[in-house]
């Protein structure tokens, strides 16, 4: 694999008033990566990655994204990621073209391209019986494809993704992470959080967050290794705690 | 500029698919003017009168046709009881009492000082100082039409009468609309463009578009400006549309440049905007935004000399309401209309007006921040 860094931090901290939502976070993610970042609700997760992303100050730490500081450079950062938030957050009352057609010209792309990318968007993510719909008449699992597309028009090199697949079953949740596979083998690094441990087994490697800490980061097989367990759900249950796992699945 | 245009484009969208906001957009403000027009009426018309007449003399019957002949009295009742005065006060049956005592016409004849009571019900102000000028309008001209009937010529003789010719300027019906509506229309330029503006910043704070807009390279100044410029637009489309109505149904005069109206009107959407923008900055949901925007609302348009002018406030309000910017376009706005006052004349509200709008916006515009938290 390719050594380049995509993602680093440093002793990241973000506090809320008293309470440490981050706690001194250090990680390197290279090109070419899915990183998982594992955590019950509440772990921190949505907290690291908006001060990656730039929505937030870091309230101590270092930490750079596609070798901008994300202190000093976060509109260098904004134009090399694609974020897509916990929430779905594209705007129901347009179509699917409608949103699309909005994010191109936002990112700044010209007409041309954004058809050209709307094109080859739509079939590799599988939208096209969609298009002309509104957006909040579509199925969850679209709309998350959709707001993917949409975080990626702009063909970013780096990826952020704040719990993409929660909420949809798991059928749309193995066909959204097949996608992910493809686009990280176009040389892309994705950073993806999530409180679902089967996904966990799919990430190139994954941190264990818990209570603003990481408590444990490894590849899934040294994980369940060295903990000598058979599954990332028993992994995390002997560090975390069972009644912190989502055991809905 | 790309940016910008799809930032106007969606807006635009958003606004026309959301039936209950163009609702509130087109009908409301036409509802508002109406309501206000009509209900907030200054004229001083139909003073609910009570007759006391104890003299019940050709002269009294006199005295009191004269103010039964005018629309600005309605006679209500005649009584010969007092109290009874007082209790029609108290339910608000009457508003003001002629009490004309038993010797009136005897002492008019002897010359010797012959009076009448008037009472008041004085806790409107305004109306009862109105409907006491009516009052002694009518009293002195019964004076005067009875010192020149033919058998007290003679004492005529050395009294010089002057008669007053009336002549009000600028409103010379005393229409209440003439005034009201160019106070109507700045109250629109307020509420509109402030409600719009920060109610359509913090719904997409609220349902996220903001967080997914602030982490695309779109600048500040173009986000803000998508925003903030079709509702510049729309608040001239809901100006002119005001104007349009509003001139023919109310048979209001406009005697000022219109190209000066939309200029300064320009300038004081800075403030409306600017005020718009910084309620999304301090709160987090739309019901924030709108019980912030009301609270601001409400104080401006106290301050602003609509309801009351500002000339009959306290002294220390007086001063307060050079805080207000409403206050400032207010003046405008009515005398434009009313007076059809040239620039030369307005720019003393002119300059503190734009002066205000530029700093509240640019406050606005630095306090609005790329960020989540
Ligand atoms: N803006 C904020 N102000 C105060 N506390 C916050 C804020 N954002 C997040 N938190 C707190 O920080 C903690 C971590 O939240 P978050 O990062 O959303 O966790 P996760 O995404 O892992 O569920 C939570 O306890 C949350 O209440
Ligand atoms: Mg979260």
């Amino acid at each position: 694999m390719n050594r380049q860094i995509s993602v680093y931090t440093d002793q990241l901290t973000r506090r809320f008033g008293k309470f440490v939502a981050v706690d001194g976070v250090s990680i390197s993610v290279y090109r070419g990566e899915i990183f998982g970042f594992l955590g019950a609700n509440g772990a921190g997760k949505t907290t690291l990655i908006r001060m990656l992303c730039g929505l937030l100050k870091p309230s101590g730490g270092e930490g750079s994204v596609a070798g901008f500081d994300i202190k000093e450079k976060s509109e260098q950062i904004k134009k090399r990621i694609g974020y897509m938030s916990q929430r779905f957050s594209l705007y129901a009352d347009l179509t699917v073209t409608e949103n699309i057609h909005f994010y191109g010209a936002i990112y700044g792309l010209a007409k041309e391209e954004i058809r050209q990318r709307e094109e080859e968007l739509v079939s590799q993510v599988g939208l096209d019986p969609y298009m002309n719909q509104m957006t909040k008449d579509l199925p969850l699992g679209i709309k998350q494809r959709l707001a993917l597309g949409c975080a990626m028009l702009h063909n970013p090199p780096i990826l952020f993704l704040d719990e993409p697949t929660s909420g949809v079953d798991p059928q749309a949740r193995r066909g959204f992470w097949n996608l992910l596979y493809e686009t990280v083998q176009t040389g892309k690094t994705i950073f993806v959080t999530t409180h679902y441990m089967d996904e966990a087994e799919y990430c190139h490697r994954v941190s264990i967050m818990d209570q603003g800490k990481i408590i444990e980061m490894g590849s899934p097989s040294q994980l369940k290794e060295s903990h000598k367990k058979s599954t990332i759900q028993d992994v995390f249950i002997a560090l975390v705690g069972g009644e912190k796992t989502d055991q809905k699945e | 500029m790309q940016q910008i245009l799809a930032m106007i484009r969606k807006e635009f969208k958003q606004i026309f698919r959301d039936i209950p906001m163009m609702a509130i957009i087109f009908i409301v403000p036409i509802i508002q003017l109406f309501v206000l027009a009509f209900a907030i009426t200054v004229d001083v018309k139909q003073i609910k009168l009570l007759i006391s007449d104890f003299d019940d003399s050709r002269a009294s019957r006199e005295i009191i046709r004269a103010f039964g002949n005018t629309d600005r009295f309605k006679i209500v009742g005649y009584t010969h009881d007092l109290n009874c005065v007082r209790g029609n006060f108290q339910e608000w049956k009457a508003q003001m009492a002629l009490i004309i005592p038993p010797d009136f016409s005897k002492k008019m004849a002897r010359n010797l000082h012959p009076q009448v009571q008037i009472s008041i019900d004085g806790v409107d102000g305004n109306t009862a100082g109105v409907a006491l000028g009516y009052a002694q309008g009518i009293l002195s001209q019964f004076g005067t039409e009875f010192l020149i009937q033919p058998q007290y010529r003679s004492r005529l003789k050395d009294v010089h009468l002057v008669t007053m010719v009336e002549r009000m300027w600028y409103n010379p019906d005393l229409s209440s609309e003439q005034y009201m509506v160019p106070g109507i229309a700045v109250v629109l330029l307020t509420i509109l463009p402030m409600m719009l503006s920060a109610m359509s910043l913090v719904r997409e704070k609220e349902i996220g578009t903001l967080e997914q807009l602030m982490v695309t390279p779109l600048k500040k100044h173009q986000l803000l400006l998508g925003k903030l410029i079709p509702f510049l637009i729309l608040s001239f489309i809901e100006l002119a549309l005001l104007i349009a109505i509003a001139m023919p149904v109310f048979n209001i005069s406009m005697n000022g440049s219109f190209f000066l109206l939309a200029v300064l009107a320009f300038f004081y959407l800075f403030t409306t905007l600017g005020l718009g923008i910084f309620i999304s900055t301090v709160t987090q949901t739309q019901q924030q935004a709108m019980f912030f925007a009301w609270f601001i609302m409400v104080f401006m348009i106290l301050m602003s000399g609509f309801f009351i002018p500002i000339e009959n406030m306290p002294q220390l309000l007086q001063k307060l309401t050079y805080l207000n910017p409403m206050r400032y376009f207010m003046y405008i706005m009515r005398d434009i209309f009313q007076k059809g006052s040239s620039i030369r004349f307005l720019y003393k509200d002119a300059v503190p007006m734009t002066i205000y709008g530029l700093l509240i916006f640019s406050f606005s515009v630095i306090k609005f921040q790329k960020r989540v938290g």
